[in-house]
């Protein structure tokens, strides 16, 4: 089977790339070694503008940041959220620092007043903040929406499909061969370009195909905490003077993040009890009450920086990097590495026009920033959703929060299968409907793959009432036996578990205690 | 302010505390018990598994099964931090035998065989006592076919997945299964209703024959007996398994549950119906924290209202994580009394662990043991909690139930046998005579 280009990595750098060339007419095969979003695109701050230290790094960044958040909002407004970002100061000298940021980024400077106004919980003391432009984009249902845009454009994506090793010949690529980790089976797919986008994986994948990837492995630790403890990005600096923040996310706070060399296993990474520690000790100095906040996991991602010496970026900005690994014999080959979330899209343009470039085939215009996203069209209301589909307003808010214009296609079945409006869990706002149809139609192969697509035990409650239902809704549509139906609902939980593991605390301790009784016999 | 006196005060009123009680009382004791609300005994599946026989594969035949008293000496003898090697399990049958008779009007006596129960996620449960309702279920008795039963539009309860998993005892002697779907008799609003809605649904008059009538409709004639969900009535006065039995002319019987679950409801329930009746005084409320054995417990009442118990014997009954018997706030403390807390199975492993991050007292494996969900007191051969200095806090202080370390209560298969035992020992070492 012969495509234009093959496509290495499920993360935002791939898909975006992989919608584009799509978009432009090629035919794409995507590989994807785990469920989307699974590395950095996912695990990250998923914060669009990144404060004043995005800023100090990079000052074109508040521009671009800008013209980002403007293009997702129009492609996938229901996925953004607006939460202004505080950077308060407690000394002069901090304020001195701030007030030259002020000019070129167009930051607002509050008064005490105002910050303690707006943020009751900071810690007393503090004489003002910076205020900057600030959004968060869900990353989860953005890396989802993207896959299935590409595949609407006639991609095919496959997860769960690695790429063991790119083929060469006579100092050319031709394909990549394959191994599909659900049903063992391995094949060669055909293409002249090959576009590596996996990241942290990068290095590993290159060494194996004969080039050479040099990363700078960072890894990044949030804590997620229950409930909203703060209504913007707040900023604050942890013990060697690191720069942390907490931000709202849905019902959640997220607090982070550290940054740590990491040059092990991307595959073998945990958080660690200092990590741990280290988030919530800087994050109490700064909001107090968090202290006796329940965490209710750790996440964790290897952001992928291409290393100095590597980094043969011909971009305006730094952080990513378009290798070509033509010169090492593999023509055909280019690594896209690093980079931000917040700009993934101008990155896989720059990717596609490289790639056609390659291919030999004229400029073919870009239309990504113009056509929206999968459900980015003008979403229904919650409460007419609701009173047509016959569910609770709260749940239908979910839905629509998740899939935006397509959440009357979610719905839908509920007028035919009064079942599916069985609420699996009330604290995601899930509905047997919802879970149905990301089986059907969201690339869902296994079950923790609903983590991302609807949150499926992601939650404060671990699984506790939805894991088992969610997993009989996914065995009916995807055809599973029992057999694997008890593998698939064992794998769920032992994702949970190693998010919860080093936060055990409080009540997620004695959750964790219900939760462990429930599904004691699950996976034995 | 009122006070009580009495000779012995319970903590803690699931399953260990109540049997502990029931002993205290049986053996001629004035008994207080102070409970806060339903704790781990409520959200448990509702059968009461012992001991897992760690000897025998999926394959061995049924019939030969260890005796769960077997399986709890051979798992004495493998985890010597485990409450059943550091109390022995001498008084296990005797204790379970006191458990059965107490909360006859939900067991099913024992009869020293293990029982073999379909659990809801397609497992099987192995348990020594189980619930009237559940007991024709037991697949090494069960001869013939058994149709598990799902009911249309009860999302919760998958028929053939729950199949699946007796079918697969097949080779070891157990029956053969199909999977049937039939209506539920009494209208439309089934998704509506959470498992215990289903079961209350189904004690109102005519509901349960409705049912059992649609069983005899949905159901082959050589069916030998119907599975159904755990949702046979909350209360065992509405008889709601018998109901439906005879209007389906064969025997039912509901599967093991996660919670929440209507069994684990129904077996809380009974435990406070049968406190009443032997007469152990209840207070609905919280005890505060401090005291020894003899001084006055302050017992806040949810009024506000407070009542102070005066006993010469406490048992701690408290449960762990989910009841707040113990808690960790940073490190593991339990906050009634202070006593120190080991969070290892390990006799040898000491009380510092109780500091230790989280991190370090759990490993990445999920279904591996975990330590720190083991964490509780360490306590003596009487059942008493010991101190820093490895000696008894008090002569007269003994603890039962998940509050005791060193086994997953939650998650090993040994929890509410554990809870039968200590609650029986320390029952009865609170109402005895004093032993230094």
């Amino acid at each position: 089977m012969g495509y234009d280009v093959i496509i290495l990595g499920g993360g935002v750098n791939g898909l975006g790339t992989a919608r584009d060339c799509a978009q432009r007419g090629l035919s794409v095969l995507l590989l994807e070694k785990g469920d989307l979003a699974g590395g950095a695109s996912g695990g990250g701050s998923a914060l669009l503008h990144g404060g004043p230290r995005a800023l100090r790094e990079d000052p074109g960044a508040a521009r671009r940041a800008r013209e980002a958040s403007a293009e997702l909002l129009r492609a996938a407004p229901h996925l953004m959220a607006r939460v202004p970002f505080l950077q308060p100061f407690g000394t002069t000298a901090e304020e001195a620092e701030g007030a030259a940021l002020l000019a070129g980024a167009g930051a607002t400077r509050l008064t005490a007043e105002a910050l303690y106004r707006l943020e009751p919980g900071l810690r007393p003391g503090l004489r003002g903040a910076l205020r900057l432009e600030e959004w968060v984009v869900d990353p989860w249902r953005l890396a989802v929406a993207t896959a299935l845009s590409a595949r609407a454009e006639g991609a095919e994506v496959r997860t769960w499909t690695e790429a063991r090793e790119v083929l060469r010949e006579e100092g050319r690529v031709t394909g990549v061969r394959w191994l599909d980790a659900l049903t063992g089976d391995t094949g060669v797919a055909r293409a002249g370009v090959v576009l590596d986008a996996t990241g942290a994986w990068s290095p590993g994948l290159a060494a194996r195909s004969g080039a050479t990837v040099r990363l700078r492995p960072s890894k990044g630790v949030h804590l997620v905490l229950e409930g909203r403890r703060c209504e913007h990005v707040v900023a604050g600096a942890a013990v060697d003077g690191r720069p942390v923040f907490a931000c709202p996310r849905g019902g959640e706070t997220w607090i982070g993040a550290t940054a740590t060399d990491s040059f092990g296993d991307p595959d073998d990474l945990e958080a660690t009890h200092d990590e741990v520690a280290y988030l919530l000790d800087a994050v109490g100095a700064l909001l107090p009450a968090t202290r006796q906040a329940r965490v209710t996991r750790a996440t964790w991602a290897l952001r992928a920086t291409p290393r100095a010496a590597a980094a043969a970026s011909e971009a305006p900005w730094a952080g990513h990097a378009l290798l070509d690994h033509a010169a090492e014999g593999a023509a055909g080959l280019l690594s896209l590495v690093g980079g931000r979330l917040a700009w993934h899209r101008a990155q896989a343009e720059e990717a596609t026009d490289r790639v056609l470039a390659l291919l030999g085939r004229g400029p073919v215009t870009c239309r990504t920033r113009e056509v929206p996203l999968p459900g980015g069209e003008a979403a229904p209301e919650p409460a007419a959703l609701a009173a047509r589909f016959g569910v609770p307003v709260a749940v239908a808010a979910q839905v629509v929060a998740r899939h935006g214009a397509t959440a009357q296609v979610v719905l839908g079945p509920c007028l035919e299968d009064p079942r599916l409006r069985l609420v699996v869990c009330r604290e995601a706002g899930l509905l047997a409907a919802e879970v149905v149809h990301c089986a059907r139609h969201e690339l869902v192969r296994r079950l923790r793959d609903l983590r991302t697509r609807c949150r499926l035990a992601v939650g404060a409650c671990g699984g506790l009432d939805c894991a088992r239902v969610a997993a009989q809704l996914c065995a009916r549509e995807l055809g599973w036996g029992p057999a694997q139906l008890r593998h698939e609902l064992a794998d769920l939980l032992e994702v949970g578990w190693r998010e919860r593991r080093a936060v055990l605390d409080g009540p997620q301790l004695a959750q964790e205690e219900l939760l462990r009784g429930a599904h004691w016999g699950v996976g034995r | 302010m009122t006070a009580r006196a009495a000779d012995v005060l319970v903590v803690g009123g699931g399953l260990a505390g109540a049997v502990a009680a029931l002993a205290a009382r049986a053996a001629g004791a004035a008994v207080v018990l102070v409970r806060r609300g339903p704790g781990a005994t409520a959200y448990s599946g509702g059968a009461i598994g012992v001991a897992p026989d760690l000897d025998s594969l999926p394959s061995d035949p049924l019939s030969a099964r260890r005796s769960p008293l077997e399986s709890a000496r051979r798992l004495a003898a493998r985890r010597p931090g485990h409450p059943y090697a550091l109390l022995g399990v001498a008084a296990l049958e005797e204790a379970l035998a006191f458990a059965a008779a107490e909360l006859s009007a939900v067991l099913e006596p024992p009869d020293g065989r293990p029982r073999f129960l379909a659990h809801v996620s397609g497992g099987i449960s192995e348990c020594a006592l189980c619930q009237r309702t559940q007991a024709a279920g037991d697949l090494r008795r069960v001869r013939g076919l058994v149709a598990v039963v799902g009911l249309s539009g009860h999302l919760g309860f998958d028929a053939r997945l729950v199949a699946s998993g007796v079918a697969r005892r097949l080779a070891a002697g157990g029956p053969q299964a199909l999977a049937v779907e039939a209506a539920w008799p009494t209208g439309p609003a089934l998704a509506a209703l959470d498992p215990a809605g289903l079961a209350r649904a189904l004690e109102v008059p005519g509901a349960a024959e409705a049912l059992g009538s649609a069983l005899r409709e949905a159901l082959p004639r050589k069916v030998a007996v119907a599975l159904l969900p755990p949702v046979l009535g909350l209360d065992p006065a509405a008889r709601v398994p018998e109901r439906v039995a005879a209007a389906a002319g064969l025997p039912v019987a509901e599967a093991v549950s996660d919670p929440p679950s209507v069994p684990g409801l129904r077996l809380d329930a009974a435990l406070l119906a049968r406190l009443d009746s032997a007469g152990v005084e209840v207070l609905h409320g919280e005890a505060l924290p401090g005291g020894r054995p003899g001084q006055r417990k302050a017992v806040v009442l949810p009024g506000g209202g407070t009542v102070e118990v005066t006993a010469p014997a406490w048992i701690l009954a408290s449960g762990r994580f989910l009841a707040g018997g113990v808690v960790r706030c940073g490190a593991l403390v339990e906050p009634l009394l202070g006593l120190p807390v080991q969070a290892s199975e390990s006799g040898a492993a000491g009380v510092h662990l109780a500091g230790r991050p989280a991190a370090t007292l759990t490993v990445r494996e999920r279904r591996a043991p975990q330590p720190l969900l083991a964490a509780g007191l360490k306590v003596d051969a009487s059942c008493r909690p010991l101190g820093e200095d490895g000696l008894p806090v008090h002569y007269r202080l003994f603890a039962a139930g998940a509050v005791i370390g060193g086994h997953e209560h939650a998650a090993d298969g040994t929890g509410l046998g554990v809870g039968i035992l200590t609650g029986w020992l320390a029952g009865r070492g609170a109402a005895g005579p004093v032993r230094r």
